[in-house]
């Protein structure tokens, strides 16, 4: 036990320092939204133990791939820490994960195990006991799932077939999980909770309170398997180096940009990492617009491209952070063409796939022709000017390649603001594609005009702003990588992060948190999607409000969710510059 | 004659702390400059602004005249920077870095391929053709180092602990190359901690301690009748230090 309180320690001290000032509020915020979510989870107790079990499969599959997205989740105690100590690796497995139960997320997940409580107060005093170990036993389950999950995942991108094969099962698990209600449909019962989910370790702590105390020992003994599964992980994981990835072609680039193309197309295939986010990009689209087809339909099948290439720029958003304090080379060589070249093999790496994908599957479901191929040129424009471009303005610090751990997920320390990069990058991405898919809605084959129009002008003038960016606060961004923090007043404030909010009162900050939020719904689903779908007279369609109204409402309602979002992202923008100017003149 | 780097009032503060306060030096060109300093007196910091890595607070620095800060590409076209501690392209090998950066300089492809076969050659780097970067050890990073800061012939080397962790085999190899190119009329400047290294190489010598220069000048000056070791104790700690034992042992 004294190696578990020291290392509980330890963590408290780590997080009390790093848990403070913008990392810190970050995490404040996240914890709200938590604090929310688990709210929403004790509510469902009171619907009734199905409801509860659901709930809990959901938390369970975000601890076990909330990492992948995160970069490798919480490693503020890292095994290599520890390995020059010698402790057997049973121990450090278990003082590892007593110390991980320190922290805001599991502090959360308790908050929504103490459904289970509820759960047991309706049942009466028996099972409102068996609540307590039972909540315990079944946060445990969770963090020791999470924990093997991402050792197994750090062995598997030690192997080129390991990466591939964990971004396709992530990438399928991602995209089901986001078609949910095809499959609820699928099997008859769209209203009702299939039975399976009551069976799921995620289920375990619901039955052991209804009385099937099997469960509890069911719990005990699976969290016993997990930690000596874990235990045997750790010892593989110390010392672990990238697989070496052979077959050296040799550079035949004669010109400043085709050599960082050159560069940029090596890295994309020999960092293991780089591959598994592909691959994971690619069976999402697939898979995503796949789904559909358990229902028989295939009008979903020809956007797999379009959503391909969402993916794959949110995967690249931080492209300049991962290659760390590399940066100094372009900052020595100026006028270099790192950008174009960067663009370059990021087109390489995405558009014949996207493009393949796009063509051959608008063939098997014979259409829309005009759409696809507008909104594929326009995304691609769009990414490749936008991936970039968001990596310079809201570059998050990488750590250097050389210098990384064990875990080759983690690619920087800041794991929260990588996932809210990805997230932003999405939404960028898939506005880039607005103006050629409402185009291709209302007129057709001019759709695609539109698309070669905006995804040249994304491209050619993103790129120049990222360019000159790069020009101008190259040494300052080399700082942020060098020191791995960003940089807090004096004249390095200018080179923070362009997306940090500045310092304004409560209520403008809320304004502006919600805004940003929940701007994309409105625009996204509620406004364009529901625009295409009206456009393609498909009517009466779940939850796009436009599709529900009178005739001559549709557009209008789709419009005015446009607007909506338009006018959300709009006033968030807005105040945060009238404070971002406050903050510069004084 | 124009100075091969020149620094003037160069000035950097940390938060609270200032790490580089008005740094004066003038490096002569064709001379083999030494920086010598304990662990955090600012020797990286003030390298780091000399060449353009890092934006100074206050005052500036040249490179045969050119100004670091006003004409970036004109300074940084002169100069080739070993940095103590940076990132490679880590998944090239050492030719392709090499082929790769010297693209970036803007050389034809034809002298980059002979010029990497050769670095390649003289470094002892050729063996490891088929390594990635990430892959070599702390020895070889600094050898490739050196070799992309030489790949485009500039008239100045500035260079940041290139013989930490470095071999004495390669040691001696570098040591020839540095040597071959002050004879041939290139200036270097180097930074070290390794007071013997410093006295065998160079001809120049400045000392920081706690940001500020505390003597600067040629080596003989400097030193005078005693050892440089012995002159730089005088110059920045007091005596006694090195001699506390640990209780424990």
């Amino acid at each position: 036990m004294a190696v578990a309180v020291t290392l509980v320690r330890m963590k408290v001290a780590i997080l009390r320092h790093s848990l403070t000032g913008q990392r810190g509020s970050m995490a404040a915020s996240a914890g709200s939204v938590g604090v929310l979510l688990s709210a929403g989870t004790i509510y469902l107790a009171f619907l009734g133990g199905d409801w509860l079990s659901a709930a809990y499969a959901v938390w369970m599959l975000g601890w076990i791939i909330g990492p992948v997205f995160s970069g490798g989740g919480d490693e503020t105690l890292r095994p290599e820490f520890f390995t020059l100590l010698g402790l057997p690796p049973h121990r450090l497995a278990a003082g590892l994960l007593v110390a991980a139960f320190v922290g805001v997320a599991p502090a959360i997940s308790l908050l929504a195990m103490t459904g289970l409580v509820v759960l047991g107060v309706r049942e009466g005093v028996g099972p409102a006991l068996i609540a307590v170990p039972a909540m315990v036993l079944q946060l445990a389950v969770f963090v020791l799932l999470s924990r093997v999950a991402v050792a197994v995942l750090g062995i598997a991108l030690r192997s080129r077939v390991g990466a591939v094969g964990a971004g396709l099962v992530n990438g399928v698990v991602l995209a089901f999980l986001g078609q949910g209600w095809v499959f609820a449909i699928a099997l008859g019962q769209g209203d009702e909770i299939p039975a399976i989910v009551r069976y799921l370790p995620s289920g375990w702590g619901v039955l052991a309170v209804q009385g099937d105390h099997l469960a509890l020992a069911a719990m005990a003994v699976l969290i016993a398997l997990l930690l000596a599964a874990w235990a045997a992980l750790l010892t593989r994981r110390a010392g672990a180096a990238q697989a070496p990835t052979r077959g050296r072609r040799p550079m035949r680039a004669a010109t400043a940009r085709d050599a960082v193309l050159a560069k940029e197309l090596r890295t994309w295939t020999r960092d293991l990492v780089r591959t598994h986010q592909l691959t994971f990009a690619l069976a999402y689209g697939v898979f995503f617009a796949a789904a559909p087809l358990v229902l028989g339909w295939t009008g979903m099948l020809p956007l797999a491209g379009p959503i391909f290439i969402v993916m794959a720029a949110a995967m690249a958003s931080n492209v300049y952070g991962t290659d760390g304090t590399a940066l100094w080379l372009s900052v020595m060589t100026p006028g270099a063409s790192d950008v174009r070249g960067r663009q370059l093999a990021w087109l390489v790496a995405v558009a014949p796939v996207a493009v393949l994908l796009a063509v051959g599957l608008s063939a098997v479901n014979g259409g829309p022709w005009p759409m696809v191929v507008a909104l594929t040129v326009a995304l691609l424009g769009g990414g490749a000017g936008l991936v970039p471009l968001v990596s310079v303005y809201a570059l998050v610090p990488g750590t250097d390649p050389q210098k990384r751990g064990g875990n080759p997920l983690r690619t920087s320390e800041d794991d929260g603001a990588l996932t809210g990069l990805a997230y932003l990058m999405m939404v960028l991405v898939a506005a880039t594609g607005v103006p050629a898919g409402v185009a291709a809605a209302l007129w057709g084959w001019p759709g695609v005009a539109v698309g070669v129009l905006t995804g040249a002008l994304c491209f050619w003038w993103f790129g120049a702003l990222a360019e000159r960016r790069l020009a101008a606060q190259g040494p300052e961004l080399l700082h942020m990588m060098r020191t791995g923090r960003r940089p807090s007043g004096g004249a390095e404030g200018r080179a923070g992060s362009a997306f940090k909010l500045p310092d304004m009162p409560r209520f403008q900050r809320a304004v502006v948190l919600v805004c940003m939020s929940l701007g994309a719904i409105p625009l996204i689903p509620q406004g364009i999607l529901a625009a295409v779908f009206v456009a393609d007279g498909r009517l009466g369609h779940s939850w796009f409000l436009a599709t529900h109204m009178q005739p001559g409402l549709r557009y209008p309602t789709a419009a005015a969710m446009i607007a909506l979002g338009l006018a959300m992202y709009g006033t968030s923008m807005w105040i945060t510059y009238k404070y971002k100017k406050r903050a510069a003149r004084s | 004659m124009t100075a091969a780097l020149e620094i003037a009032g160069l000035t950097k503060a940390f938060g609270e702390k200032v790490a580089v306060d008005h740094v004066d030096l003038a490096v002569p060109q064709g001379s083999f400059y030494g920086l010598v300093g304990q662990n955090g007196a600012g020797k990286t910091t003030t390298l780091s602004m000399a060449v353009g890595l890092l934006r100074p607070d206050g005052g500036s620095a040249r490179i045969f005249g050119a100004d670091v800060w006003g004409d970036p590409a004109g300074a940084k076209r002169l100069v080739g920077v070993l940095p103590d501690g940076l990132a490679m392209p880590e998944r090239l090998t050492g030719r392709e870095v090499l082929t790769y950066l010297g693209l970036l300089r803007g050389l034809d492809r034809g002298v980059v391929a002979e010029r990497a076969e050769e670095l390649l050659t003289v470094l002892e780097l050729d063996g490891a053709e088929k390594t990635l970067v990430i892959e070599y050890s702390t020895g070889m990073r600094k050898k490739i180092g050196l070799a992309t800061a030489l790949l485009h012939a500039p008239r100045l080397l500035v260079l940041d602990e290139p013989f930490e962790a470095v071999d004495p085999v390669s040691a001696a190899t570098i040591k020839t190359i540095l040597r071959g190119f002050v004879a041939g009329g290139g200036s270097i400047v180097l930074s070290s901690h390794v007071m013997a290294l410093v006295e065998q190489l160079c001809d120049h010598v400045a000392v920081i301690d706690r940001g500020k220069v505390a003597a600067a000048g040629p080596l003989v000056e400097v030193r005078g009748d005693a050892t440089l070791e012995d002159r730089f104790v005088d110059l920045v700690g007091s005596a006694s230090s090195g001699t506390k034992g640990l209780s424990w042992l």
